[in-house]
Parts: C-alpha cells; sequence; structure tokens
C-alpha cells in the first residue's frame, strides 16, 4: 500500500501536506519544490506522467537547488551515454570515429535489451496505474490480530471448521501455544493464511488456480481449476495449505450452495473436494453478501472471538482508515502512546522506531517478502519458539491437531507409527 | 574400428527371440500390472493412500517419492545427450555403438518423468488442458510449468533426432527387417533420397548442440532445480549450488544407466566384440568423473550448512548429516568412487561386471540421495515452529510400486523397440568410405 492510496481521502492528504511540510524544512532545501516533486511523483506513479517527463521536468530545477542531479534524464544520445557509464569513458574531447562506434555499439545494445526493458517498465507503470488508481475500490481485506488478548481458546479454529466443514486435522485457522528461549511466559500465535499481496502460492501456481480476487485482495483457490500438484503447499512459508488427501468428510450435497461459490461464480469456497487444495479463504461467499447482508466484512473465526469475548481477530478493509482493524490500531495506539494519530501503514515493520515499534506490531516471516496482510499485536516468535500443549487441547474441541495421524489410517504401507 | 563386423550382427535383437526373452516379459508385466493396479486404487480413493501429507501441522512431506522418482528419470534422461554430443560434437567414435541405446533411454526415461508428474497430481484429468490455457501467464511465474516447458522441448528434439539418424538405417536394412512393421518403416523412411545424408547428418549436429545447451543448462542445472532451489521457504533447498549439483546427478545417473543397459544387450545377443570393453572402461572414467563432481558440490553444501550457518539452515544441516539415509547415498557413491579410480589408476582392476556394478551403486544412490532431499526440505522449514515439524515420512507400497512399475516400463520399451529398429547404428560398423557400398532403391 502507498501513500497515494490513502490519498482519496481527502482529510488525510491535507494533514499528510502539512506532514511533507514540517519535514522538508527540517531538511534546509526549497519546500515548494519538494512539494511539487512529490505531487507529481504521486502523479507518476498512478501513470498519468511519464518518467523521463518527469525527469526532464525538474532537472535544471533540482541541478539549481542541489548542485548536481544523478537521476536519468533522455539526451540527444541516451545511448553513447550509457556505453560511457559502462566503460567510464568521458564524453569530451573525443575524436569523432570514437563516438561513432560508442553510439553504435550503444544503440544496439539499445536494441536488444534496453528496448525491452523499457517497454516492460512502461508496461508495469500502466497496470499498476490501472490497479491503484483512483476509480477503482481497491479494497485490501486483511486481519489485525492481537495476540495479547488471545487465550487459547481455540474458539476460532472451531468456528472455522464448522464454517468451512473442513476435514479433520485440515485447520485453516490454527492456534499455536508457544514457549520462547529465555522466558517461561506462554504465548500464542494465531495463524491462519496471511492473504499476501505478493503470495508464492499464486506465484507457482502452474494453473492460476490459486489467484488473489482483484476486488478485495483475498487469495483463493480456484477448486475447479487446480490439478492438486501441491505446488503452492510447497512455497508457502506458513504453512497454511491442506491438501483433500482423500474424499472429504462432508459430502457435496451436505454443503450450502451459498457457501461454495462467489460472486464470481467461482468455486472457492468450503471444503476443497478430494486431489485438489484448501486453506483459509476469509470468507468470500460472506464478502460478497450471499450469506446475509449482515455478515458481509465478517469472518467465522472473528465472529467466534467475538463471541468467546476475546476480540483478538479484526477483520477489515486495510486500505479505509474507518475499517475495523484499522480502527482497532488507533484504540491501541492511543491506548499505548497517548495518541490517536493514525498509524503509517506503509512504514517499516521491524526496522523503524516508528509507533509501529511501540505498538508490537508485526508481520510474519517479513523478510521473506511475502507482505502479508495480516498484522500481529504483541509477542513475535523468535527463531527458537517451539510449540506447546496450550491451555485447551485440540482434541477437547474434537479436532486433530496432527493430520497425519488421520491420514496415516489411510496409507497403504508402513506409516511409521503414531509418533 | 569395428568395421570387420557383419552388419546381421545388428540384427541379431530382431531376428532371434530366447526363453529368457520371453520369461523377462513375463516378469516386466507383472511389475507393470502391480503399478496399474496400485495407480487405479489411488485414483479411486486419492492421494490419502500414500505415505504423504500436508508439512506444517499436519506433520509430513507434501512430496516424496513420486517427485524423487521425477527428478532420477528425468537425470536418467540425460544419457541420450551426453553420448550423443560425445559422439557427434566431440567426435569419440569408440561410443558410437551404444549412442543410439542411449538416445532410446532419453525417451524411455523422459516419458516415466512426466508419468511420475501425473501419478502425483490429485487431479491428473485437468493437467494437459489447465496447463495449456493457464500457459500465457503461468510462464512468467511458476518453476513447475518451465519445467513442463523444457521437458517437452527436450522430449521433441530427442524424437526429432533418433527419427532423422534411423533413416538411413532402415533404407539400408529394410529388406532384412521384418514385414509386419512394414507401415511403421515406410513412415520412417517417408520421402528418403541419398542425397539428403549429409544434410540430415548437418541438421543432427545442430539438433546434438541445441541439446547439449538445453538439456543439462537448463533441465537437469536449470528448472528441475529450480523447483526447489528458488524456495526460501524451505531453508534445505533454497541454494544458488543446487543447480550444478542436480547436474552432477543426472550426468552420474545416466551413465550408470547406459552401463546397465549396454551391458544387458551385450549379454542378451553376445555383442562383446561391437560393445566392446573399451566402451565400459571410457564410461567408467566419465562416470567416475562426474561422482567426483558430485561429491565435490555436496562438500561444498555441509561447509556451508556448518561453519557459521543462520539457524535455519543449521537445523537443516544437522538433520541431513545425523540421517543414515543421506550417509548410505554418499557411501554408496565413495564406494563406486573408489573402484573407478583404481581402475583408472590400475587397469587390471578393470572388470565389465564391476564397473556396471559401480553404475548400479551410482544410479541406486541419486535416487536415494534425491528423494532424501525433497523429503528433507518439508522437516525442517524455515518456520518450524509447529509441534509437528519436523514431519515424517515413509514410502507408502503404492509409491513403491510406481518404482517397479516405471522400471518395469523402460525395461518394456527397449525389448520391445530392440525387435523393431536396430537398437545400434550402422554407422558403428562402418567407415565413411563403405556408405557408397550400400545400394538404395531410390
Amino acid at each position: 500500500m502507498t501513500d497515494s492510496d490513502l490519498g482519496e481521502h481527502s482529510d488525510q492528504a491535507q494533514s499528510w501536506e502539512a506532514q511533507m511540510r514540517s519535514l522538508l524544512e527540517e531538511g534546509g532545501y526549497d519546500i515548494d519544490l519538494g512539494i511539487e516533486m512529490a505531487r507529481d511523483a504521486q502523479r507518476l506513479v498512478a501513470g498519468e506522467l511519464s518518467e523521463q517527463e518527469f525527469h526532464e521536468r525538474y532537472h535544471a530545477a533540482v541541478t539549481e537547488e542541489f548542485g548536481t542531479d544523478e537521476r536519468p534524464v533522455a539526451t540527444d544520445e541516451p545511448s553513447a551515454s550509457f556505453v560511457e557509464l559502462l566503460t567510464g569513458e568521458c564524453s569530451g574531447g573525443e575524436d569523432p570515429s570514437r563516438r561513432e562506434v560508442v553510439k553504435a555499439l550503444g544503440v544496439a545494445g539499445g536494441a536488444l535489451g534496453l528496448g525491452g526493458m523499457a517497454v516492460a517498465d512502461q508496461q508495469r507503470t500502466s497496470t499498476q496505474a490501472a490497479a491503484d488508481g483512483p476509480d477503482e475500490p481497491d479494497i485490501q481485506y486483511g486481519m489485525v490480530v492481537d495476540l495479547e488478548r488471545c487465550d487459547g481458546c481455540l474458539q476460532c479454529v472451531t468456528a472455522c471448521a464448522d464454517e468451512n466443514q473442513t476435514s479433520n486435522g485440515a485447520n485453516w485457522m490454527y492456534v499455536l501455544a508457544y514457549l520462547d528461549e529465555h522466558t517461561e511466559q506462554e504465548n500464542f500465535l494465531v495463524r491462519p493464511c496471511q492473504h499476501c499481496s505478493n503470495a508464492p502460492c499464486e506465484k507457482v501456481c502452474p494453473v492460476r488456480a490459486r489467484h488473489t480476487r482483484e476486488q478485495d485482495g483475498i487469495v483463493l483457490t480456484d477448486y475447479d481449476a487446480c490439478i492438486g500438484c501441491r505446488y503452492c503447499q510447497v512455497a508457502c512459508p506458513y504453512g497454511v495449505n491442506y491438501f483433500q488427501w482423500g474424499d472429504p468428510e462432508v459430502s457435496e450435497e451436505e454443503l450450502d450452495p451459498n457457501h461454495i461459490w462467489d460472486a464470481r461464480g467461482m468455486r472457492v469456497d468450503s471444503r476443497p473436494p478430494k486431489g485438489v487444495m484448501g486453506k483459509c479463504t476469509f470468507c468470500p461467499t460472506r464478502q460478497d453478501g450471499l450469506q446475509g447482508e449482515d455478515k458481509v466484512g465478517t469472518v467465522a473465526c472473528m465472529d467466534a472471538c467475538d463471541a468467546a469475548g476475546m476480540r483478538a481477530i479484526h477483520f477489515g478493509d486495510l486500505n479505509n482508515p474507518e475499517s475495523r482493524p484499522r480502527r482497532y490500531l488507533r484504540e491501541r495506539a492511543a491506548e499505548e502512546l497517548d495518541d490517536d494519530t493514525d498509524l503509517d501503514m506503509d512504514a517499516d515493520w521491524a526496522t523503524s522506531t516508528t509507533r509501529w515499534r511501540k505498538l508490537s506490531a508485526f508481520r510474519l516471516l517479513e523478510d521473506l517478502g511475502t507482505e502479508p496482510n495480516v498484522i500481529y499485536l504483541g509477542n513475535q516468535p523468535g527463531e527458537r519458539a517451539d510449540q506447546q500443549e496450550g491451555p485447551v487441547p485440540y482434541d477437547l474441541i474434537g479436532r486433530v491437531d496432527r493430520r497425519k495421524d488421520v491420514l496415516d489410517e489411510r496409507t497403504v504401507g508402513i506409516t511409521g507409527g503414531d509418533d | 574400428m569395428h568395421e570387420d563386423i557383419d552388419h546381421r550382427v545388428l540384427l541379431r535383437p530382431i531376428e532371434t527371440t530366447s526363453r529368457r526373452y520371453f520369461v523377462l516379459l513375463a516378469v516386466v508385466l507383472l511389475a507393470i500390472l502391480s503399478f496399474v493396479i496400485a495407480y487405479a486404487y489411488q485414483l479411486q480413493h486419492g492421494l490419502i493412500v500414500t505415505g504423504l501429507a500436508d508439512w506444517g501441522s499436519g506433520g509430513g512431506a507434501t512430496w516424496g517419492l513420486y517427485i524423487g522418482a521425477f527428478i532420477w528419470w528425468v537425470g536418467i534422461a540425460h544419457g541420450g545427450i551426453i553420448l550423443s554430443a560425445a559422439v557427434r560434437l566431440l567426435g569419440m567414435e569408440r561410443y558410437k555403438p551404444v549412442a543410439r541405446i542411449a538416445e532410446l533411454l532419453t525417451i524411455g526415461a523422459l516419458s516415466m518423468a512426466g508419468l511420475m508428474i501425473v501419478v502425483h497430481l490429485g487431479r491428473p484429468d485437468r493437467f494437459v488442458t489447465n496447463i495449456i490455457l493457464a500457459y500465457p501467464e503461468t510462464v512468467h511465474t511458476s518453476p513447475l510449468v518451465w519445467d513442463v516447458t523444457v521437458i517437452t522441448l527436450y522430449f521433441v528434439l530427442t524424437a526429432t533426432y533418433l527419427g532423422l539418424t534411423l533413416r538411413y538405417d532402415i533404407v539400408r536394412l529394410r529388406d532384412e527387417l521384418p514385414d509386419r512393421f512394414d507401415p511403421l518403416y515406410r513412415l520412417l523412411t517417408v520421402g528418403y533420397r541419398e542425397s539428403e545424408d549429409p544434410v540430415v547428418e548437418r541438421m543432427v549436429w545442430w539438433l546434438a548442440l541445441g541439446i547439449i545447451i538445453l538439456a543439462p543448462l537448463l533441465l537437469h542445472g536449470g528448472v528441475i532445480p529450480w523447483l526447489f532451489a528458488l524456495l526460501p521457504s524451505m531453508p534445505g533447498w533454497f541454494s544458488a549450488v543446487q543447480g550444478p549439483q542436480f547436474l552432477t546427478i543426472a550426468l552420474t545417473s545416466a551413465i550408470g544407466s547406459v552401463l546397465v543397459i549396454s551391458l544387458a544387450f551385450r549379454r542378451a545377443y553376445d555383442w562383446g566384440a561391437l560393445i566392446g570393453d573399451d566402451v565400459f572402461r571410457g564410461l567408467g572414467l566419465w562416470l567416475g568423473l562426474f561422482a567426483l563432481l558430485f561429491l565435490w558440490l555436496q562438500l561444498q553444501q555441509v561447509i556451508t550448512g556448518v561453519f557459521a550457518p543462520p539457524i535455519d539452515v543449521d537445523a537443516a544441516t544437522s538433520a541431513k548429516l545425523s540421517s543414515p539415509i543421506y550417509w548410505l547415498a554418499i557411501v554408496m557413491i565413495v564406494t563406486a568412487l573408489g573402484y573407478l579410480t583404481a581402475q583408472a589408476i590400475e587397469p587390471r582392476y578393470f572388470t565389465i561386471p564391476r564397473t556396471v556394478f559401480a553404475g548400479v551403486l551410482v544410479v541406486s544412490a541419486t535416487l536415494i540421495e534425491k528423494t532424501f532431499f525433497v523429503i528433507e526440505g518439508f522437516l525442517h522449514p524455515r518456520f518450524d515452529m509447529y509441534a509437528a515439524v519436523p514431519g515424517s515420512y515413509i514410502p507408502s507400497f503404492i509409491e513403491l510400486s510406481a518404482i517397479l512399475g516405471t522400471l518395469a516400463m523402460v525395461t518394456l520399451f527397449f525389448m520391445v523397440i530392440a525387435k523393431v529398429i536396430p537398437v545400434v547404428e550402422l554407422h558403428a560398423i562402418e567407415d565413411d568410405a563403405s556408405v557408397a557400398d550400400w545400394e538404395v532403391e531410390p
């Protein structure tokens, strides 16, 4: 998410400008130039301005202000300057024949490779513009999970299994009670699918069954397209995928038809049929209003968590400052920081000393670049964290924890015992 | 080299069929039948009948022996290109008698690799259509689609190569080939003219060059390891050395397999003069060299994994080093290398059975090592908080029957093809001058 996404909320935009002004004043350079460039930078991102136009527009002003401008600008001989960069040769005072050769080489190189790069770059900008443009609703469903409020009651796990009729052991919503090094404190990690914006599972899918819904950023599996290669489960670093190894425990007829196909007519909800992959869906049929208007913007696990009085799970549109997760973040920020300023969703999560840090906010395995859309508040599990049996064991809610125990019963051969 | 051998020698597999042939045929068919029954059972009940399970809270391994066998068969399929390259591009004439056997092995092994992928799917019925439908987009991002692409290309190139080189032989031997396959022979030699020989010769040279760039560098040294090596979720896989490491698997298992099949044909058809000792001696040396490379790259991984590893790499490496299965594979390769080195230094240690046994050791070790590699990844993921991690995996009888079944299918493929076309090319027993001696009908 970028600042420009939030820009459509005009009050926000104004406070943003004031914030930028105060920042720029500290820098001691031309404020108006900075603000103007920032505006045009947003237009650049939105695709209204080409990168070249942008650089050319400010080349003179930037050189005057800072004495140098190292950003690339188009010249009459772009190819020659490229070769100079490579060879380290200065262009002044060369003999003409050498210039010709350099130019020819540069043109050839440009025609071969750089031309393609430029086209690809432009394409990316235009698709980005289409996705991020002001016309698009650009909802990004996600969660804020307050781990400090979780007591490991597993109500969310039960609710998810009931809602989706998953086979035993396929715990789409999963809660780990764990101990970390150097501490006796029992912690919890609530682990739904992270619905990553840069989802590795989606990247590797050979048939595009695993996909991100354009309308709201939910990552789903098209049960009618999946070939069951399980590469998504292999690529996902979180282990949220559960394959339908055998016949589902709940038959096709017993499923609620309003809980199978989403509004696009794609079969993405409830437990998967035999031979295809399933995982936490963020309840797309609820979001599409197929289960009643009152369930739009809710998920089964959150409902159960609220009903249990825990309020640990907060699902909603992370792009909307008025959504439940964003409001909850403000609420927590106010508690912790005596400040109800909304948090900058784009800030560095773990590395900066922003308010995020003080809120103990983190995303899981963020260093892998998956851009998860589940935000946790509370203790981040360390590298040597180890799952323990929680206050409520899985068998108490009638669910199997280690799914292999169930699957082994049908294996033809030696299974290696119950261990 | 073998100019003194009569061309009728090449026709022995077509003209004679022993009782042992039928016994072997029965055994092979039984093995295939067991695989068919096992697979039918799997189709009916789902992959739940295998030893596979979800990694993570599920406590299993997502992929197992099927994928291990897939990697293994693709590796073996490199035999064709190694021999063709040696003969066509490097002019190593001594390997001509086994070049076509190796090319046929490529066709058979690649088919088995493809079959393994299909068998490992939850919905094989959708495989072809859905891959093609999504291809324009998925080819940009999915290593699995890259695999399908390169394997298909490799298959087409090898089949073309084989088809082109067969024409020369079939035309010249047609009178002595059985008439019941006449339609096939006519199809294979359609439009043949003697003037095409030098053209075809150039074409197969270029094909061989194309395949040698494609197969080792892009297939086993590329897209096959990239299925794993590009995923940071599994520290046991995520490494730049997997490309070269997989390539050594391909080269060793390919040469090992060619050794086995060459000996089988030599014994069965009394081809001692045709497939001479020097073929085995030479292939043994190459096998030793590639086995050494394999061990050297294993060393690279172990050293990186134990000196100052990050926590996740540390866990993956220690688990690997404490596994008897890993050491079994390594000891098998070291043993083979030890013998092959000894025979290189002291020729009197050389015997064909010993060399072929070294080949069998290496081929078995590569299947063990690669299956272990696949499973190890799931057992020691980056996100290892789950109590059920490390999980466990033991191949089921269903999966084991697939190994048996595919081995039997490749054997059957050779038994059948040897009855239809000459598996040793005519060029192996003639020098260039003698080509003109053949009378070819226009």
